[in-house]
């Protein structure tokens, strides 16, 4: 069970740029049409992103010990030393941007280029830190397979 | 053809947005300076630590605070009309925050720690 903890902060995580990514290619057609969906996305993102953030911190600080353990012991030991210092200090960044992005997105972005171009920004920069997350999981989950398989 | 092209456009952003927006590009480097504080000073481990049972606990509130407080903050300036920034200076603001404070991360885990 407690895997699944695991597995829904991925979920989320994945959510928050799919969401985010939506916003952006809508913003570049940006209309009275479409205005409220690109509130109700960039809400969506900035909601994935808080559970996301609030369940793999709850795993970070309960569970993640053991897995460090492995992972330090193990042939990858950067996984942890360089992917998860890394990633859980950028996730309080990214966090920040999903949270901003609401906030940019509430202005009339269907006559107002300025903030249609402060929303795609910040819709970029999101995508760019998640997939840079999403990638920093994956090698942290491969210490902890590759320091397991070398025991 | 898109209806926004039959309205004129109209310069500006919102005071959330552009007071939000200094307050992340602020905390962005507190958060990368802050990483870099606590991880060379066992003190400032030990006292983020202490708060809440776990530094990156602190870190985190620490840094989410400072975002809401200073855009909260930044919207109260000129007779709360917001900090005065054109959209170039709030994006140049913004981007080089964000990438600074993820440079300084990524560069002190791969070669400074």
């Amino acid at each position: 069970m407690i895997e699944i903890i695991l597995m829904a902060h991925v979920l989320f995580g994945v959510g928050c740029p799919l969401a985010t990514l939506w916003v952006f290619v809508d913003v570049l057609n940006a209309s009275p049409k479409n205005l409220a969906r690109i509130r109700r996305l960039s809400l969506a993102a900035a909601a994935s992103m808080w559970v996301a953030f609030l369940i793999a911190g709850y795993w970070y600080v309960i569970f993640y010990k053991a897995d460090k353990a492995v992972i330090l012991k193990g042939p990858w030991p950067f996984a942890h030393n360089i992917f998860m210092e890394t990633k859980e200090h950028l996730v309080i960044l990214l966090l920040m941007l999903a949270t901003y992005l609401p906030i940019a997105a509430a202005g009339n972005l269907t006559a107002n280029r300025d903030a249609r171009r402060v929303v795609l920004v910040v819709a970029a920069l999101i995508i760019g830190l998640a997939l840079t997350a999403e990638g920093s999981g994956a090698v942290i989950a491969m210490g902890v397979k590759m320091g397991l398989l070398a025991r | 053809m898109k209806t926004r092209h039959l309205h004129p456009e109209t310069p500006g952003l919102s005071k959330s947005t552009r007071s939000f927006g200094v307050a992340l590009a602020l905390a962005s480097v507190l958060n990368g300076l802050l990483v870099v504080v606590k991880e060379k000073s066992p003190a400032v481990q030990s006292a983020l630590q202490k708060l809440t049972g776990h530094h990156w606990i602190t870190h985190s509130a620490i840094i989410l605070a400072l975002f809401f407080l200073v855009g909260w903050g930044l919207g109260r300036l000129n007779g709360g009309q917001g900090i005065r920034l054109t959209a170039r200076q709030l994006l140049a603001t913004l981007v080089t925050g964000v990438v600074l404070g993820g440079l300084i991360i990524v560069v002190f885990y791969l070669v400074g720690d």
